[in-house]
Parts: structure tokens; C-alpha cells; sequence
């Protein structure tokens, strides 16, 4: 689906989403307006309740690594979508992450999208500013 | 006589023949229309009643739950059955202090919520949760079980009264009622430490939640439910979902403080200047 039909999908939902509000705010942790897209290598998975953690290593310009660790859905979420632990992510995988930024640290984001390299894509949280966190 | 009994047993054989091939053609039909049309299953009744019973989760969080095809797949259901959207959420109804605190706690962004910190949501906020819940009904109460924080409510509908010595609690005390084919579910005794439904929206111990659930598909559970607390709110705050039915989920293990950084997280904002 292009970008656009993910928005105009996510709209109606939230139109259509009288209760849609969040688990726990999104804004306390982080900045909706502080979007990421990096590209790294998996180097950690930490598959629990109620948020997955993961680290890529996202090598820079300079060739210099650095770490970036990110948040999504819970498991138990994640798994309703199709993840599997063990087999979705894999260290090693290099993989590209779409976020926002935390407010607390400086290399620690919200996941939204995980994409492969062979192109497919999978949600890993939640939109901005909503829940299910 | 051996004629006649040959034309008999003939006779029998091919009436059977004939029976045999109506009623696969019959199964068949059905099957094929129980394949086509499964959506229009009638809804299941026990004792009587709408037999509530099964894995749910809310229809308004579809999209964390399982992502943008079960919101397709929903309104194409919905359409299909002629029900309506449920109506667009309405602002808590707040008098002034409440509505002032609510802001404080917005202007905050939501750092202080109760369920960041694995506390128990409380009703109706439990409902809308992106976890399924399970409904289990009884002939004199009916049990739901929530995904999130392990929660049950145990909910007597046999005309069982509250309880004279319950303690306020997070989730209340629940007795329900049938009227028709809704069952109504009063619930009371609540502390004052939980949200009802959205940042900062605080309530007294004096709140009283009424619930309603009403079968009206197969699929769905339209839920409705109005919010009372002569201390907080001007007037009744009303807000509606549509459960659907998950027949093949499981609830599952969801330990809620594993992996929560937020806790510590949180305390550490609430160090600088962001949040105050």
C-alpha cells in the first residue's frame, strides 16, 4: 500500500475509533514531530511484555557505529501481526526503521514501520500519538 | 410376490437413492451456502438470552491489533449488516475543576498515567484496550477475562445485590441484569486512582459506570456505556464501541512490568523542566 493509502486507511480508523485513545500517552516518551528513518544492522531483540526493545547498529558518513534502540508494540501484539519471535528479526538482519525520537535519550526511538531489504515491511508500533504501547 | 417384492425392494432402493442424493444435495447447499454466507450466522442464545460468550477485542483499536486488513474487513462486515459506526467520542462533560485537571495532566503529556505504570485500568477503560478479552456466560453470572493486567470481573446476574463491605477498587463492583436481549451491567465502589477513558480523565469515588451489551450480530457486541459522578462530571458522559468476535484467539500471557521502561523512564523526565 503507498504511503498515502496508509494514511487515508489510518484517518478512516481513527475516524471510525470513538475509543482509540492511548494505552499510554506517546507524547510523554516521545516526539511525534521528531520523525528517524535509519538503516542498520540488528544487533539486539529483547522480545517482551509489554514493549519489544530492539538495537540496529547504524554505521554513519564517517564509518563510525552507533547503536540506536528502539520500542514498539508488545509481543503479544506483535504477534497478532504476524511476527514470530526468533524467526521476524534476526541479528544480523539489516533493516530499515521509521520512528520518532525519545524525549530522555538520544539514540532511542518509537518504531512504526520495519522494512527488509527484499522491500517488505511490517508495522512495529504504534502510530504517532495514539496507543497500544 | 417375488415380483412385487422385487419392485418393492427396487422401489425402496432408488426412494433411498433419491432421499440419499436430496439430502447431500441439501448438505451441500448449506455447506456451501455456510461457506458463502458465514457472516450471517444467527446469534447463539442460551437459556434464552444472547449467549455473549467468546474472545473479543474492540472494534476502535483494530488497526494496533491486527493491522489495516481487519479494518477493511470490519466495515465491510458492518456494511454488509447495515450497522451503523458507533458515534464520534464526545468530550468528557467535566465541570470546571476536573476539566482544569484534565489539562494539567494534557499540558503534561499524559506522564502520569496510571496504566504507564502497570496499575489496573479501571471500567470502562479496561474495554477499549488493544488486548482481547473473554467472555465466559454462566446461567447465574457472567465472567470476563482480560488480557491486559490478568484482570477478571465476576458479574452476577442471578439478582445477587452488591456487596454491603466492598472496598473501593480499580475495577469496581459489578452486578448485571438482563433487559431483553442487552445485559446490563451496574458497576460501583470504585477508587478514584484510575482514568476513565483518555488522558486526564479523573473521576471521584463516587463514579457509577452502567454498561451495556447487546449481541446484534454474530460478529459484534455493541457496547454502550454512560459514566455518572455527581462530583466530576455535569452530566451523564456516554461512549459506544463495537466489540468483535476473534473465534480463533487465545488469550494470552502479558506480563505488564517485564519490559516497562517507562516507569523509570518517566521519573526521569519528571526531572527536567518539560513536565512541570
Amino acid at each position: 500500500m503507498s504511503p498515502r493509502g496508509q494514511v487515508a486507511v489510518l484517518a478512516l480508523a481513527m475516524l471510525a475509533a470513538p475509543a482509540a485513545f492511548a494505552h499510554h500517552s506517546f507524547a510523554a516518551g516521545y516526539d511525534g514531530e521528531q520523525q528517524v528513518t535509519l538503516t542498520g544492522k540488528v544487533a539486539k531483540v529483547d522480545w517482551a511484555n509489554p514493549h519489544v526493545h530492539f538495537t540496529i547498529d547504524v554505521t554513519g558518513d564517517d564509518g563510525k557505529v552507533t547503536p540506536w534502540r528502539f520500542e514498539g508494540y508488545p509481543t503479544n501484539m506483535l504477534v497478532r501481526q504476524g511476527w514470530k519471535r526468533d524467526e521476524t528479526l534476526k541479528i544480523g538482519d539489516t533493516v530499515t526503521v521509521f520512528g520518532w525520537r525519545a524525549r530522555s535519550e538520544p539514540n532511542l526511538g518509537a518504531a512504526r514501520w520495519v522494512t527488509w531489504p527484499d522491500g517488505h515491511k511490517l508495522a512495529a508500533g504504534p502510530p504517532a500519538g495514539t496507543g497500544g504501547r | 410376490m417375488k415380483n412385487w417384492s422385487r419392485h418393492a425392494t427396487t422401489s425402496a432402493l432408488r426412494t433411498a437413492v433419491l432421499l440419499g442424493a436430496l439430502a447431500a444435495s441439501i448438505a451441500g447447499a448449506q455447506s456451501a451456502g455456510n461457506t458463502a454466507r458465514a457472516s450471517d450466522k444467527p446469534v447463539p442464545r442460551v437459556n434464552g438470552k444472547p449467549n455473549l460468550s467468546g474472545t473479543w477485542i474492540p472494534g476502535s483499536t483494530l488497526l494496533l491489533f491486527e493491522g489495516e486488513e481487519s479494518v477493511a474487513a470490519a466495515r465491510a462486515y458492518d456494511t454488509a449488516h447495515g450497522r451503523a459506526a458507533p458515534p464520534a467520542p464526545e468530550p468528557p462533560p467535566y465541570q470546571p475543576d476536573a476539566e482544569k485537571q484534565r489539562q494539567y495532566y494534557l499540558g503534561r503529556k499524559g506522564i502520569d498515567d496510571p496504566m504507564a505504570r502497570c496499575l489496573l485500568s479501571g471500567v470502562p477503560r479496561i474495554m477499549f484496550r488493544p488486548l482481547p478479552f473473554e467472555i465466559v456466560q454462566l446461567p447465574n453470572r457472567v465472567i470476563i477475562l482480560y488480557e491486559i493486567h490478568h484482570a477478571f470481573r465476576i458479574i452476577p446476574t442471578d439478582g445477587t445485590p452488591h456487596p454491603d463491605d466492598a472496598e473501593p477498587s480499580y475495577l469496581g463492583d459489578s452486578i448485571a441484569r438482563w433487559d431483553g436481549d442487552t445485559l446490563v451491567v451496574d458497576v460501583t465502589a470504585f477508587n478514584d486512582k484510575s482514568w476513565l477513558q483518555g488522558v486526564g480523565t479523573v473521576h471521584s469515588e463516587q463514579l457509577r459506570v452502567t454498561e451495556r451489551y447487546t449481541r446484534d450480530t454474530f460478529e459484534t457486541i455493541r457496547y454502550e456505556v454512560t459514566i455518572e459522578d455527581p462530583a466530576t462530571l455535569t452530566k451523564p458522559w456516554h461512549m459506544q464501541d463495537t466489540m468483535r468476535l476473534r473465534p480463533n484467539e487465545r488469550l494470552r500471557e502479558y506480563e505488564c512490568i517485564e519490559s516497562n521502561e517507562d516507569i523509570g523512564r518517566f521519573e526521569e523526565l519528571l526531572k527536567t523542566s518539560d513536565f512541570k
